[in-house]
């Protein structure tokens, strides 16, 4: 049952690949997530090379959010317009992430720059949605009222130049932070590996105040884009695409987001973020730990030597 | 990594084996191996090949054999752990040469007992005796008034430094001594099994089978084994290094399209 993979150079156990694949787009279509943060740190653990894991998981994390967004697309739930100028930013990021992960590479310091951002990224962001889904549920059991929600929008998304309509969003604001916000998650798809999702669902909720219903479709929308770019950047700057490993974890990932999305109408909306923000935070930890645990053997092989 | 350079020569030019009358008088080693080229497809989960060989000895005076083989040398960069303020940080890495991607080396004892250091190291026989070597740490500088003492910038941790080279080549399953790893069938025919895991680099491998009496050399038989990817492996090895962005391209649409037809198969009626 094992395939030698041509690019990552590894023998593999195939069917646990398209088992991770099933799981991981299960979860990416439940919660309206990429899923590259839970998918980079498995591979990386089946002993594929890190780098090869996080350029070729890039195209399934596109495969899983084509999937999810056509579902959420027939519900009218895409605010194309705002993912489009997200995505636009998300290029320029990830343009700018693949010569920064190079770099870094360069330096020896990939893996800790990796390690770094997913503490702190998934950590705090883990924390915040715990945080917040959780005091939403106690109230809910409580019977206590909902608090009167702050519509208010920071300030300073009015006072910026270049305004625009997001009808589908229900806002009116400069495009310059969905445009930033873009640029910021392309950098981290390209140095994490993931899609960035995890980042742009809270920062479209919390901070734009978008509708909530078009968060996670726009989103997805922005992320397929961006992913898409990230993995010809990596085939064509770093050849670690593994078109094999791509394919098995898409066989499974693509049927495992379907099953997601359907599941994800019969919860309710804060119970779905308290379950992914524990996730977020789980895999944050997890991922920091090496930071802080004595390493097995202080010296390391550190990749990339060609370059 | 595509275009492969050459592969180096063997540490040290053997002469061709002995095919004349000497034999009658001169102990000689001959050797073959059950497979040449080492096929890498997409069943490949590493391979074992049988070196078998044969001594002749017309003086009864007690042999040793030893088998190296060596793979593509791999340049690899290193870095080193160290604890600040309760992290673990990575050092500048450090880049080492020389190293080969696979090496090992079989023997009827242990290689200290068959020869001694200076000869192992002179014909460069166990991972002791690679030279694997830093060569940006290292600068010329005037010492005691002599001049181009070549030291290391890793100064008296650089033997540190090598050992976890071949520490970590060995856990990866790439480096290997094993002191009783030749066998004697029969009285003057012998075999090794050489062991390839999966992860071993592909390219051109070279054996070397020496043939020791009394501590010293006296015949070596020269072998080549190739490691090649084959059929589709090659095929999709080579299109990602030829023409990289068209395969990013093509992952991309395929991965789309597949994500559109699943959601397509599953739409409820």
């Amino acid at each position: 049952m094992d395939i030698y993979l041509p690019i990552a150079e590894v023998s593999v156990n195939w069917p646990l690949l398209v088992l991770l694949g099933a799981t991981v787009g299960f979860i990416s279509g439940l919660f309206g997530i990429g899923g590259g943060f839970l998918m980079a740190p498995v591979l990386v653990f089946l002993g594929i090379p890190p780098t090869v894991a996080v350029a070729s998981q890039a195209s399934h994390v596109v495969a899983s959010s084509t999937s999810g967004v056509i579902s959420y697309s027939g519900k009218g739930a895409v605010d194309y317009r705002m993912g489009g100028i997200m995505a636009v930013g998300g290029a320029v990021g990830a343009l700018l992430g693949v010569e920064l992960f190079r770099y870094l590479r360069l330096l020896g310091q990939a893996d800790l720059v990796v390690a770094l951002s997913y503490l702190v990224f998934l950590g705090s962001i883990g924390l915040l949605m715990l945080k917040e889904s959780l005091t939403a549920i106690i109230q809910r059991y409580r019977g206590d009222a909902p608090p009167r929600r702050d519509r208010r929008r920071p300030l300073w998304l009015y006072g910026l130049p270049f305004r625009m309509r997001f009808p589908r969003s229900g806002l009116y604001i400069s495009a310059i932070p969905p445009l930033a916000l873009g640029v910021f998650a392309g950098v981290l798809s390209a140095i994490m590996g993931v899609g960035g999702g995890f980042i742009l669902v809270p920062a479209m909720l919390y901070v734009l105040r978008m509708k909530a219903g078009v968060v996670v479709g726009t989103s997805l929308f922005q992320i397929i884009i961006t992913t898409a770019i990230t993995t010809v950047l990596q085939a064509g700057r770093n050849q670690t695409v593994d078109i094999v490993l791509s394919m098995l974890l898409l066989v499974g990932g693509v049927v495992g987001a379907q099953y997601g999305a359907r599941l994800s109408g019969k919860f309710r909306a804060e119970e779905l973020r308290a379950a992914l923000g524990l996730i977020v935070l789980l895999v944050g930890i997890q991922m920091g730990l090496e930071l802080f645990v004595r390493p097995s053997d202080l010296f390391q092989l550190a990749p990339g030597i060609a370059d | 990594m595509f275009q492969a350079l050459p592969p180096p020569p063997p540490a040290i030019e053997a002469p061709p084996p002995e095919r004349s009358i000497a034999t009658e008088t001169e102990a000689r080693v001959a050797a073959a191996l059950t497979e040449a080229r080492v096929k890498v497809d997409s069943s490949f989960r590493g391979a074992a090949i049988v070196l078998y060989g044969a001594v002749f000895n017309p003086d009864d005076a007690p042999t040793d054999v030893v088998v190296v083989v060596r793979g593509p040398d791999e340049p690899l960069r290193l870095v080193r752990k160290s604890r600040n303020m309760g992290v673990w940080l990575n050092s500048r890495p450090v880049l080492f040469e020389g190293a080969p991607g696979f090496y090992m080396t079989a023997s009827t004892r242990p290689l200290g007992d068959i020869a001694d250091f200076g000869q192992l190291r002179r014909l460069g026989v166990g991972v002791d005796h690679l030279r694997i070597d830093a060569p940006e740490e290292s600068r010329s500088v005037t010492r005691y008034g002599v001049r181009d003492v070549v030291v290391s910038r890793l100064g008296e941790d650089y033997l540190d430094w090598r050992r976890a080279v071949i520490r970590l080549k060995e856990a990866a399953a790439l480096y290997d001594t094993d002191p009783d790893g030749v066998e004697f069938v029969d009285r003057g025919l012998f075999r090794a099994e050489i062991k390839l895991p999966a992860v071993a680099p592909t390219g051109r491998y070279y054996a070397e089978v020496w043939l020791f009496q009394e501590g010293a050399p006296v015949s070596v038989s020269n072998l080549t084994l190739t490691v090649e990817k084959v059929g589709f492996e090659r095929d999709v090895y080579e299109f990602a290094h030829r023409r990289p962005w068209t395969y990013g391209v093509l992952c991309v649409l395929i991965a789309a399209l597949m994500g559109y037809g699943a959601s397509k198969v599953f739409r409820r009626p």
